[in-house]
C-alpha cells in the first residue's frame, strides 16, 4: 500500500531529522542543568557541520568527520564558556554573538576553501547501520534501527545522561550548581569548573549533531544549513523539562514535525513549502505556550557567578 | 593599566573594543593567509572612499541598522531580551510591500505613511506573540523571539513565492511597489533616502524620552533593577515591558518597511542579511544609547558596505563581516567586564 | 612542646577593593571549648570565619589547623583539614531534598559515579539520634521552615566529622527556646572534644554559652580571654571602642519605659483580616488586623521568615492582600530590608535614586500631564538630602554602588522620610549597619514623633531589643499571624514566651 510505505518513510525521516536535534538538546540539557543557557549552540552546530564535512573529506571517512565535527563544536562552546564562565559576561548576548560568529566564520571558511559558487561537496556519508532483528520490527523497526550510528548514540545517551544527572554524585553536584551555586560552592563543588565542563560537553554534542546533519542527512555542507536547529534544540530542552528521557522524546516529536511536509507531499497534497518550513517553529512556540507553565527551569539558569563582590 | 581602565569613559571603552576587534580580526586574516592591510584598505575605500560609496552604500546600509539598533537598545534598556528584530523586520517588510503594492495611484502623502504605519504595526504584532507568552504564560522571550525570526523569514519567502509574487511569476519577488509608496531621495543622484532622516529623528526622540520623561525614567529603572523599581519606585514593571517590547517590535518592523519603501521598492527573499542580529552589535557598541546608535549604525553600515569591495580586492568572503560583528559584541562584553572588575559596580549610565 | 590548637589564625588581613575588612586579626581555638566571637556589624567576624572555612583566601596571615600551617583554597580544603561551617545565610539548595542536600559534596562513591543515598540516610539517622537533630529527609528544603533549615545546615556540617565546627550567627533565625536547645547541643559537642566557634552579636547569648571569647573591632582582635575573666561592660567597651559607646546600637539598653512621648492622632493605615497567599500552599500573612495612628510606633517582632516581608509590602502599598483589605495612605515611605535589591539601583547616580521615590511628586514634574522630569530640581533636592542626613558622597552625580553600606542606608532613609507624610514602614532598618549608622536610623525614627503632623510608624524587626526600645505597641509575628503583646509582657522573656506559645498553637 502506498500509505503504509509513505508512513514508514515518514517515520524514518522523523527519526533522521530528530536525531541531530536530540544530540544537541541532550548536550544542552546538561549545560542548562549547570545554570548556563548556551544560545551559541547554533554556532557549535554549524561548526560541527563544517568540521564534519572537512574531517570526512580530508581523512576520507565519515567517522573521522564525526570526530572533527565534535571537536569543532567543542571549540566554539569553549569560546562561549571562556566569556560567560571566565569573564562572567551576559549569557544571552554572548550566545547570540557566538552564533553569529559561528555562522559568519563557517560561511567565510567554506567560501574561501570551496568557492563561493556553491558547488556541493561530495562527502563520504554516514551510512545507515541496520541493527539485526530490531530493524525487522514492522513499521517502526526500520525507522528506529536502520539509522546512522549517531542515532544510536542519541538513544544511548538519553538514559546514560539521565543516570548521570539523577543517580550519581557528579549529577547531584551539577544540578546543585545550576540551582544554587552558592550552596554548591559552600559544599565544596567548583562552580565555574562545573559550568565550563558542562558547557563544553554540550558544544561537543552539538558538534556531533552538526556532523550528523552534514554527513548522514544532507551529504554536503552549505552555509547556514543548520537553519536555527540549535535554537529549536534549546526549545526542545524546555519541552523535555530538562530531563534527558523527555528531551529525546521531544526531539523525535520535532523531527516528525519537520518530516511532516514530505509525508503530505508523498500523499499528493501540495501545500506551500515555506509554510511547512515555518511549521516546526510554530509548533515549538505552541508547545512552549502549552507546557512551560508546568515545568521549572534550573533556578540559576543564565545568572552569572560569582554574583558580586563578597561583602565584609 | 588599572588606573587607565578606571578612568575609561564609555566612549573610550567602545573605541578600545573596536581596536581589540580590529587586532583579533586582522590576526585571524593573517593566520588564514590573507593580506590584512589590503583587506582593511579595500574595506575603508569601499565604504567611505567616495561620495557615492558614503551616501549610496554606507549611509543607505545604515538606515535599517539604526532602526533595528534602536529597537534592540530600547528593549535591552527595559530588560527585555528581544533577539527577534530580524523576524519583526521581515514582518514589517511584508506588510509594507503589501500596502505599497495595493496603493495604486494614491498620493505619496497618503501612501508613504500607510506603508510605514503598516510595517511598524506588523513588527508590533510580531513582537506581540513573545510579549504575551512572557507576561501571561511565563515563557522567556529569548527563545520565543528567536523562533519568531524563522517564522518571519519563512513568511516573507511564502509571500514572494505565493500571494505577492510578481505577475510574471518567474522570480521569488514582488512587482515594484507603487510610485507613491516610495520614499524620496535625500540628495538627487544618490540612493540615500528620507528614511535616514526618519531614523535619526527617532533616535533623537528616543534619547529625549529616556533622558527627560518620567516614562523613560521608569523604563530605565525597570530594566536596571526590577526589584528596586517595584519596591522603591512603585513602578509597574509589566506595563513597562508591554510598552517597551511592542515599541521595540514596531521600530524593527519600520526598518523593514523603510527598506522596501526607500531602497528595494519590492520584497525579496533574503531582504535582510541578518540586520536584526547585527542590530545587537550596533546597540551594544553604542552602550544602548539611542543617540550613539546613529553613529554605530553608520559604522556597521560602512563595515557591511565595504565588505563587497574587500571580497573583490582581497578575496575575503563578504560573510566574514558577520564574524567581525560577532567579534565586536564579544570585545564590548570583554572590555565591559574588565572595567567592572576595576570599577566596582557597573558602567551603563 | 608548644600547645597545638585545633585552629589558630594569626595576623589575617583581607581587603575587598578599597575596604579593609581584616587588618591583622588573630583567633585561637582550643579543643573542647565553645569559643564566642564578638564584634559589631562590620567588625570582620564573618570574614574571619570565612577565611577559616576556606571560603575566602586571606591576603596575608597564617592559618594553622591541628598544629599545621595550611593554605585553604576552598571549603573542601577546610573540611579535609577538619573545619566545618554553618553559614549565616543558608547554603542549601531549595529544590533538592534534605537528603540530597546532605549528600551534596560528600563524594563517598568511587569516581562519584553512584549516589549512595541509602548509606547516607543511615548515617544521618545515627547522627540525629546522637544529637537530637531530627529533620524529615525526603522533603525538599524549600518546604522547610527556618528552624528546620538550620538543623539541616548543622547536620550537613557534622556529617563531615569536623574537629572544628564554626557557626555564623546561628541564633538570628531561632526562637528563644530553640536557642537554648542549640546551645545545649554546642556544649555537648564541645564536651565530646570538638572545638566550636560561635559568632553572635548578642552579648548575653555569647556570655551564656562560651568558654572563651574573642572580640574584633575594625578588623583587629582587641580582646581574647576566658569567659570568667571578663564581664559585659568590658566586652562592650572592647567591641565599640571608648569613643563611640552607643548603648542602643549594641543592644544593651535597658527597657526603662516608653521610648518617646506618644501623641496618637488619627488612623492612617488599616488592615482588616488581610491574608496573603504564598503560592506554595499556605498563608504567608494570615488574618492580620491592625490600625496604625499618627505619632505612634507599632513594633512587629518575630523570627525571620514568618511573613514580615509580606506584611511590610502590604502596609507600604507595594502589594494587595489576597483576601481581606488594606487601607494605606498615599504618603507612605518604605525602608526595605534589602537596600541593594529593593531600595537602590546601584548603577544609577544618587539623583536618580532619589527620583526613584520622588518621581511622582508634582514638585519634580513639568510639561503636559507632568510627563517631564525636572532633573535640576531633583539634583537640588538630592544635594539638600545629602547634607541634611549627612550622607558621605562626593555629590549627587556619583553612582549609588560606590557608597558604603551605611551611607546607602542613610540615602534610603532620607528619601523615604521625605515620602512618609502619613506612614513609614521600616523593615529591619539597621541590619548590616555599623554602630554610627544604626544609631542614626534609630535617632531619625525617634525624631519623627516630634513633627507637627507626625506619620505613623511600623517597625518590623527581627532584633527584639530594637523593637522593645522604640515601639509604643508591640506585636509578635509567628507563621503569618500577628499577636498583640500586652504591656505586662514587654520584655525579652515575655515576648519570647508569646512566640513560643504562638508557635505551638
Amino acid at each position: 500500500m502506498v500509505e503504509a510505505a509513505a508512513l514508514a518513510a515518514f517515520l524514518e525521516a522523523s527519526v533522521r531529522l530528530g536525531v541531530p536535534l536530540a544530540l544537541a538538546a541532550l548536550g544542552e540539557t546538561v549545560t542548562e542543568r549547570s545554570g548556563v543557557i548556551n544560545i551559541g549552540l547554533e554556532g557549535s552546530f554549524i561548526a560541527g557541520a563544517l568540521g564534519g564535512a572537512v574531517g570526512a573529506l580530508f581523512f576520507g571517512s565519515a567517522a573521522t568527520g564525526v570526530l572533527a565535527g565534535s571537536a569543532a563544536g567543542l571549540v566554539v562552546a569553549a569560546v562561549f564558556a571562556a566569556f560567560v564562565v571566565g569573564l562572567n559576561t551576559d549569557q544571552i548576548i554572548t550566545g547570540t554573538a557566538v552564533t553569529l560568529g559561528g555562522l559568519g566564520f563557517t560561511g567565510a571558511v567554506y567560501q574561501a576553501r570551496f568557492g563561493a559558487t556553491g558547488t556541493a561537496l561530495t562527502l563520504p556519508t554516514l551510512a545507515p547501520l541496520p541493527i539485526p532483528l530490531l530493524s525487522d520490527i514492522p513499521l517502526v523497526g526500520r525507522a528506529l534501527f536502520a539509522q546512522a550510528p549517531t542515532a544510536y548514540l542519541a538513544y544511548a545517551l538519553a538514559p546514560a545522561l539521565w543516570y548521570f544527572l539523577f543517580r550519581t554524585e557528579w549529577g547531584l553536584e551539577l544540578r546543585a550548581v545550576g540551582e544554587e551555586p552558592a550552596a554548591a560552592e559552600a559544599a565544596g563543588v567548583r562552580v565555574r569548573w562545573t559550568r565550563a565542563t558542562a558547557t563544553i560537553f554540550g558544544g561537543a554534542l552539538a558538534g556531533v549533531a552538526g556532523a550528523h546533519l552534514a554527513l548522514a542527512h544532507a551529504g554536503t555542507f552549505s552555509e547556514n544549513m543548520t537553519a536555527g536547529r540549535g535554537f529549536i534544540a534549546i526549545a526542545v530542552v524546555v519541552l523535555g523539562r530538562w530531563n534527558p528521557l523527555w528531551v529525546l522524546a521531544a526531539a523525535l516529536f520535532f523531527g516528525a514535525a519537520s518530516a511532516f511536509q514530505f509525508f503530505l507531499q508523498t500523499l499528493g497534497l501540495d501545500l506551500p513549502y515555506q509554510l511547512f518550513l515555518a511549521f516546526p517553529y510554530l509548533l515549538t512556540l505552541a508547545a512552549l505556550a502549552g507546557w512551560v507553565g508546568r515545568s521549572r527551569a534550573p533556578a540559576s539558569l543564565a545568572l552569572p557567578w560569582p554574583r558580586g563582590t563578597p561583602g565584609a | 593599566m588599572r588606573d587607565a581602565l578606571r578612568r575609561l569613559g564609555p566612549a573610550w571603552a567602545a573605541l578600545l573594543a573596536l581596536f581589540a576587534t580590529i587586532v583579533v580580526a586582522g590576526l585571524m586574516l593573517v593566520a588564514g593567509g590573507y593580506d590584512a592591510g589590503l583587506a582593511g584598505g579595500a574595506l575603508v575605500a569601499g565604504a567611505v572612499g567616495s561620495r557615492e560609496a558614503l551616501l549610496s552604500v554606507t549611509m543607505v546600509r545604515s538606515v535599517p541598522l539604526i532602526l533595528t539598533g534602536l529597537a534592540v537598545a530600547l528593549a535591552f534598556r527595559a530588560g527585555v531580551w528581544n533577539i527577534g528584530a530580524e523576524g519583526q523586520l521581515y514582518a514589517g517588510a511584508v506588510a509594507g510591500a503589501w500596502v505599497g503594492l495595493s496603493g495604486g495611484d494614491l498620493p505619496a502623502w497618503v501612501l508613504v505613511p500607510a506603508v510605514l504605519g503598516a510595517s511598524a504595526g506588523a513588527g508590533m504584532m510580531w513582537a506581540l506573540v513573545p510579549t504575551v507568552m512572557k507576561l501571561r504564560l511565563g515563557v522567556g522571550e529569548v527563545i520565543t523571539t528567536l523562533l519568531m525570526n524563522f517564522v518571519g523569514i519563512n513568511l516573507a519567502a511564502y509571500a514572494v513565492h505565493g500571494p505577492l509574487q510578481e505577475a510574471r511569476g518567474v522570480f521569488p519577488q514582488t512587482d515594484p511597489i507603487a510610485a507613491g509608496a516610495r520614499l524620496p531621495a535625500l540628495f538627487p543622484g544618490t540612493r540615500l533616502h528620507v528614511g535616514f532622516l526618519i531614523a535619526v529623528a527617532l533616535a533623537v526622540a528616543l534619547w529625549a524620552l529616556l533622558r527627560w520623561t518620567r516614562a523613560g525614567f521608569v523604563l530605565r529603572s525597570v530594566g536596571a533593577a526590577p526589584g528596586a523599581a517595584r519596591v522603591a519606585g512603585r513602578m509597574d514593571a509589566r506595563r513597562t515591558v508591554w510598552v517597551a517590547f511592542l515599541t521595540s517590535g514596531a521600530l524593527a518592523g519600520l526598518a523593514g518597511g523603510v527598506e522596501v519603501s526607500g531602497v528595494t521598492f519590492a520584497l525579496y527573499e533574503g531582504l535582510s542579511p541578518g540586520w536584526g542580529y547585527t542590530a545587537i552589535a550596533v546597540a551594544l557598541l553604542a552602550g544602548l544609547h539611542p543617540g550613539v546608535v546613529v553613529v554605530t549604525g553608520i559604522l556597521f553600515g560602512a563595515l557591511e558596505g565595504g565588505a563587497g569591495s574587500m571580497q573583490r580586492v582581497a578575496g575575503i568572503p563578504a560573510t566574514w563581516v558577520i564574524a567581525v560583528e560577532a567579534l565586536v559584541i564579544l570585545s564590548v562584553l570583554a572590555v565591559d567586564q574588565l572595567r567592572r572588575r576595576v570599577v566596582r559596580g557597573g558602567v551603563h549610565g | 612542646m608548644t600547645q597545638s590548637f585545633p585552629a589558630r589564625l594569626h595576623g589575617i588581613t583581607k581587603r575587598f577593593g578599597s575596604v579593609e575588612a581584616l587588618r591583622g586579626a588573630d583567633l585561637e581555638v582550643h579543643a573542647g571549648e565553645v569559643h564566642g566571637v564578638l564584634g559589631e556589624n562590620g567588625a570582620g567576624k564573618t570574614t574571619l570565619l570565612n577565611v577559616l572555612a576556606g571560603m575566602l583566601p586571606p591576603d596575608a596571615g597564617v592559618v594553622e589547623i591541628g598544629g599545621e600551617e595550611r593554605v585553604l583554597r576552598s571549603p573542601r580544603d577546610a573540611w579535609h583539614a577538619g573545619v566545618g561551617m554553618v553559614h549565616q545565610h543558608f547554603t542549601l539548595v531549595p529544590t533538592l531534598s534534605v537528603l540530597e542536600n546532605l549528600a551534596l559534596g560528600l563524594r563517598s562513591a568511587a569516581w562519584r559515579l553512584r549516589l549512595p543515598l541509602a548509606d547516607i540516610s543511615a548515617r544521618v539517622d545515627e547522627l540525629s539520634r546522637r544529637t537530637g537533630l531530627g529533620v524529615p529527609l525526603d522533603v525538599n528544603v524549600e518546604h522547610l521552615g527556618v528552624g528546620d533549615r538550620q538543623r539541616v545546615e548543622i547536620l550537613k556540617a557534622l556529617l563531615r566529622e569536623p574537629r572544628v565546627l564554626v557557626l555564623d550567627e546561628p541564633t538570628a533565625v531561632l526562637a528563644p527556646s530553640e536557642v537554648q536547645n542549640l546551645f545545649g547541643l554546642l556544649r555537648d559537642l564541645a564536651d565530646g572534644g570538638r572545638a566550636v566557634v560561635l559568632v553572635a552579636h548578642k552579648l548575653d547569648e555569647i556570655l551564656g554559652v562560651a568558654h572563651r571569647v574573642t572580640v574584633l573591632r575594625r578588623g583587629r582582635t582587641v580582646l581574647a580571654a576566658h569567659r570568667s575573666e571578663v564581664d559585659a561592660p568590658e566586652l562592650i567597651r572592647a567591641m565599640v571602642g571608648s569613643a563611640e559607646t552607643d548603648p542602643i546600637a549594641v543592644g544593651a539598653w535597658k527597657d526603662d519605659g516608653t521610648p518617646m512621648p506618644r501623641v496618637p492622632g488619627e488612623v492612617v493605615a488599616t488592615l482588616a483580616r488581610a491574608r496573603v497567599w504564598d503560592g506554595r500552599g499556605s498563608w504567608a500573612l494570615d488574618d492580620a488586623t491592625l490600625d496604625v495612628r499618627r505619632g505612634e510606633v507599632v513594633g512587629v517582632a518575630g523570627v525571620e521568615g514568618n511573613g514580615q516581608h509580606e506584611l511590610a509590602l502590604v502596609l507600604s502599598g507595594r502589594s494587595v492582600p489576597t483576601e481581606g483589605s488594606a487601607t494605606v495612605p498615599d504618603g507612605v515611605g518604605f525602608i526595605p530590608q534589602d537596600r541593594t535589591l529593593e531600595g537602590l539601583v546601584g548603577d544609577f547616580d544618587l539623583t536618580s535614586n532619589v527620583a526613584l521615590g520622588l518621581h511622582r511628586d508634582a514638585r519634580f514634574a513639568s510639561g503636559p500631564g507632568g510627563m517631564l522630569v525636572r532633573w535640576s530640581a531633583l539634583r537640588a533636592q538630592t544635594r539638600d538630602l545629602l547634607a541634611r542626613f549627612d550622607v558621605k558622597a562626593a555629590g549627587p552625580g556619583v553612582r549609588a554602588a560606590t557608597l558604603s553600606g551605611g551611607n546607602q542606608q542613610r540615602l534610603v532613609v532620607a528619601r523615604e522620610l521625605e515620602m512618609a507624610r502619613d506612614l513609614l514602614v521600616a523593615e529591619n532598618p539597621t541590619r548590616g549597619l555599623d554602630v554610627a549608622a544604626a544609631a542614626f536610623v534609630h535617632g531619625e525614627l525617634q525624631r519623627l514623633g516630634q513633627a507637627d503632623q507626625p506619620p505613623g510608624v511600623v517597625l518590623i524587626s527581627t532584633d527584639l531589643d530594637e523593637v522593645l526600645a522604640l515601639s509604643h505597641r508591640i506585636f509578635v509575628m509567628v507563621r503569618g499571624r500577628l499577636t498583640s503583646v500586652p504591656d505586662g509582657a514587654r520584655s525579652r522573656e515575655g515576648v519570647g514566651a508569646l512566640m513560643l506559645a504562638a508557635n505551638h498553637a
